[in-house]
């Protein structure tokens, strides 16, 4: 898999902050699963977060704040591990990043001739995230954005005028953003999708499902 | 900074010594000089001063039960330490309906064991980090910090700082733009 389009290095220092919003990040979080580069740039900026931590002046807790948590040390950690969602019905050889086990996917839905997409419930009123597949050879409709969206494709490819996106590949599409994008002929593309805000979103796609998805 | 590179180490070797012998001693070292930073660090982020002593305490009593999984050629003491309460945090975000965890446990990282020279890569990538955020000015360490980690709106940080929003905007522009180069050129 050769990843050649990447977050940029201000979504991925709000990925590590933990300040990006739920539907973005896990679009992020299922490129890095497939990207080493990202990661790395990752852990550059985690350690630039470690450093701004070492930076910060401290604020005093509670004076019996060590000992209660001295005390807490030998009881039994609770078991947190949340149930993991099989994955939807996917072409074979689909992308499907562990962090997307966490939630639950709905049924597919007709959207279009060769264009069916599912939701996935990330727990944000703010984000949309979707899954949509679209048959080769679709061409979609030109069109800008008023919005922010993150797309990861998890089979397929699809090109447009900023290049082609294969498994792995992170589009980031934002105001400027003006495109036709081809699904290339011969595979079916699957693609994770977050729109992000109260803007109507007019992604790729996303313009598509926007009044099913209630915007 | 640098005196504090010089001495990451110690808080990685406390770490490691609550993994080996459940060491309390280097718990309590750890929490003394941690859950202050956490404390400031979550309070800036927006969380009321109650959670955030609170989620404090909890993220050093998660280093404590995940001291095994800390593994020294992935990442530095601060830099972990900081991961572990970001995803508490979200995690209580998530609890009131506003956030999703995303970050996997650190027991689930999908990356290959490195070899023993990765140690000293990371040793080298994480000063070389340590030394791109002291070469930006204050102003652009605090525009950073303003913006990515207390997760203000521009609009916020121009009247916090006393400054047209257009400057805001060029200001972390080049702030990024600097430590983009400063990041490339170490790698």
């Amino acid at each position: 898999m050769s990843i050649t389009h990447h977050p940029s290095d201000e979504t991925l220092l709000r990925y590590a902050a933990g300040t990006l919003a739920a539907g973005p990040a896990l679009v992020v979080a299922a490129h890095l699963a497939a990207s080493p580069a990202s990661r790395a740039r990752l852990r550059d900026f985690e350690a630039l977060a470690g450093a701004m931590l070492e930076a910060v002046p401290p604020t005093a807790l509670a004076d019996d704040a060590l000992a209660r948590t001295l005390a807490r040390l030998d009881a039994p950690a609770p078991a947190v591990r949340p149930a993991m969602a099989p994955p939807p019905d996917l072409p074979p050889g689909t992308l499907w990043p562990a962090p997307l086990g966490a939630y639950p996917v709905g049924r597919w839905r007709f959207l279009a001739p060769g264009v069916r997409w599912s939701r996935i419930e990330v727990p944000d009123p703010q984000s949309r995230v979707i899954l949509m597949r679209v048959a080769g050879g679709m061409k979609l409709p030109a069109h800008g954005h008023s919005g922010i969206e993150y797309t990861c494709v998890l089979a397929g490819a699809f090109s447009d005028d900023s290049g082609r996106y294969g498994p792995g590949d992170l589009a980031e599409e934002d105001d400027d953003t003006d495109h036709q994008p081809l699904v290339e002929p011969g595979a079916e593309c699957v693609c994770l999708i977050a729109m992000q805000g109260r803007t109507r979103p007019h992604g790729w796609l996303g313009r598509l499902v926007q009044p099913l998805l209630g915007f | 900074m640098a005196e504090r590179a010089v001495n990451a180490p110690d808080h990685t070797a406390l770490i490691l010594a609550i993994a080996r012998n459940g060491d309390r001693a280097a718990f309590a070292a750890l929490f003394q000089h941690f859950a202050p930073r956490l404390k400031s660090y979550l309070i800036r982020a927006g969380a009321p001063a109650a959670s955030a002593e609170e989620l404090a305490q909890e993220a050093l009593l998660s280093v404590w039960r995940k001291a095994s999984y800390f593994d020294p050629a992935k990442a530095g003491a601060a830099a972990w330490i900081f991961s572990i309460a970001r995803n508490l945090r979200i995690d209580a975000l998530r609890r009131q309906g506003r956030a999703a965890r995303i970050e996997p446990d650190p027991s689930d990282e999908p990356d290959a064991v490195p070899g023993a020279d990765s140690l000293l890569g990371l040793a080298e990538r994480e000063r070389h980090v340590r030394s791109a955020l002291g070469a930006l000015s204050a102003e652009q360490r605090r525009v950073i910090e303003l913006a990515f980690f207390e997760d203000k709106p521009h609009s916020a940080i121009a009247q916090e700082l006393g400054i047209p929003l257009g400057t805001v905007k060029s200001r972390l522009r080049l702030a990024m733009g600097r430590l983009r180069t400063l990041l490339d050129d170490a790698s």
